[in-house]
């Protein structure tokens, strides 16, 4: 199934099992992303997408089967793994520029490279005019953003992201996933990116897996390699489109 | 205000009152209204008064003023006015200044620590609904008459908010936020120091708030019974000697000190926690 990976594989998943007492929820997983790709996973309501994000991220334990970078065991202490919630979780006492500064911070990053990777991210999601400002004063889509430049600044080895746009209206989602796709090739991060809209997967993946339902497994693989910027009308497009549609049906 | 205008059928009238000086415009101004209210206030109060309608006990508001300025000046009990308050106030500081130093530390101990909570709580809820007044006689019991009867009392009136805010303050802290900074590769000691502890200082602030003006309002309870200076002590001395401007006077002068002592700490919270602002519109 992974064979159509060019990229050499940076995080491997290994019979990823997930049981809350008798209910089976991830039902042996396994899959490789390639270093610095953009994968997107999609699912029916209800399958199990976050349950699967808290695993990767190892928030929660698996049941069985492991998580591996690079061929090591995943690890928060070792590992470089960032996370963008449903929910933007910036600091409140800190403003938008110590937030976004504030991962290297914990990272230890050394002075010099924490100031240039604070100006070009602030840059890359235009927040540089609102950088002294605290996050009650800025609109929630702001927030995410600030979440989004922190979670890249720290150049972290896997970044996953849990349907971060959920929350926006159509027009600012279009125009913030621009952003996030500018954000991810200038920094050339590996990106796992779950949400519950095809066309927002579409737009954005290299590959998109999808899931069926509980308990969990890999249903199809689906590969896009349309050229960037991608447009939503285009009729390549709308056929991967109607493609993952249907392989997501589960009525 | 010009949507407003746009939308009303009388623009031309209104036009005119938004140029030029008018009754309307002036009668419609804040600042006209609070006068306005006070006024009628003080004439009612004054009617009352003429009109003896609580008998011989309802002074004119001119005598409370002339009240307040001879306490002032004049000693009662070898004390003027500013020193009864600084008696009051002195008591309210170092029973609200032992109560922080106790109060909090407890409620960031029962925030963290489960094992800490279920020893003190049950404790704590049994002696929390019990009004800090029906301490008065076992304080006096205990301690005497003096100083240390009285701050233990607002201690006790004091200490509850310091508690139940930190408890709550810590407790609640959003876990999106020790997500956040468990995924950036954190530590607890981090968790704590950076995360835990600012985002719960808005709460605790809040309990500190509460905490001194419950130790304002007990320590008028506990001068009521014994006290030979200080707040409390003028209104009783205002009762005794049937002087009831005396009384109001005292009162004036608690409710103003209340006022400033809370402006006082807002301005201290905004100094403290600068990202509870709201942005200035600068419309």
């Amino acid at each position: 199934m992974q064979a159509c990976i060019q990229k050499e594989p940076k995080v491997t998943v290994n019979n990823l099992t997930k049981r809350f007492g008798n209910l089976l929820v991830l039902d042996n997983i396994n899959f490789h992303v390639g270093n610095g790709e953009f994968l997107c996973i999609v699912g029916p309501t209800g399958c199990g997408k976050t349950t699967f994000l808290n695993l990767l991220s190892k928030l929660i334990p698996p049941t069985k089967g492991n998580i591996c970078i690079d061929n090591v065991e995943a690890d928060p202490k070792k590992h470089n793994i960032s996370f963008v919630f449903q929910e933007p979780s910036c600091l409140p006492f800190r403003t938008v520029k110590e937030n976004i500064a504030y991962g290297m911070q914990v990272k230890k990053f050394p002075k010099q490279l924490m100031e240039e990777r604070l100006q070009k991210t602030m840059e890359l999601v235009g927040l540089t005019d609102c950088a002294d400002l605290y996050p009650s004063q800025i609109s929630s889509s702001m927030e995410q953003r600030v979440a989004i430049a922190r979670a890249f600044a720290v150049n972290p080895d896997l970044l996953l992201m849990d349907e971060p746009y959920g929350q926006l209206d159509v027009k600012l989602r279009y125009y913030l996933e621009d952003e996030l796709i500018r954000i991810w090739e200038e920094f050339k991060t590996t990106v796992i990116f779950v949400t519950h809209n095809i066309e927002e997967a579409v737009y954005l993946a290299e590959r998109i897996l999808v899931l069926s339902n509980k308990p969990t497994t890999i249903k199809a693989e689906v590969k896009v390699d349309l050229p960037r910027p991608r447009k939503f009308t285009d009729p390549k497009f709308i056929e991967i489109r109607k493609h993952v549609t249907e392989l997501i049906k589960w009525w | 205000m010009s949507k407003i205008l746009e939308a009303n059928p009388n623009t031309e009238v209104l036009e005119g009152a938004r140029s030029s000086f008018s009754i309307k415009k002036i009668l419609y101004n804040k600042y006209v209204l609070y006068v306005i209210s006070i006024c009628l206030f003080l004439i009612v109060l004054d009617l009352f008064a003429v009109l003896q309608v609580f008998g011989n006990f309802m002074p004119r508001p001119i005598e409370v003023l002339t009240t307040l300025i001879n306490m002032t000046v004049t000693p009662l009990a070898g004390k003027t006015l500013p020193m009864h308050l600084w008696a009051s106030l002195r008591r309210v500081l170092i029973a609200f200044a032992i109560a922080v130093f106790i109060g909090v530390p407890v409620g960031v101990l029962m925030g963290f620590s489960s094992v800490a909570n279920a020893i003190i709580s049950p404790i704590f809820h049994l002696f929390k609904p019990m009004p800090p007044i029906a301490w008065i006689s076992l304080a006096i019991l205990w301690l005497g008459i003096g100083e240390a009867s009285k701050v233990f009392i607002i201690v006790i009136g004091a200490i509850v908010p310091c508690i139940l805010n930190s408890y709550n303050g810590i407790r609640l802290v959003d876990e999106s936020l020790k997500d956040a900074l468990r995924m950036l590769g954190g530590n607890r000691r981090q968790e704590i120091i950076e995360v835990i502890f600012p985002a719960s200082f808005p709460a605790i602030f809040a309990g500190l708030q509460i905490s001194l003006s419950m130790a304002w309002t007990t320590v008028l309870a506990a001068e009521l019974v014994g006290a030979r200076e200080g707040m409390g002590f003028i209104i009783v001395m205002g009762m005794n000697l049937s002087k009831p401007s005396m009384i109001i006077a005292g009162m004036i002068v608690i409710a103003l000190t209340a006022f400033m002592i809370s402006m006082a700490v807002n301005y201290l919270e905004r100094w403290v926690c600068p990202w509870k602002t709201e942005l200035e519109t600068t419309e």
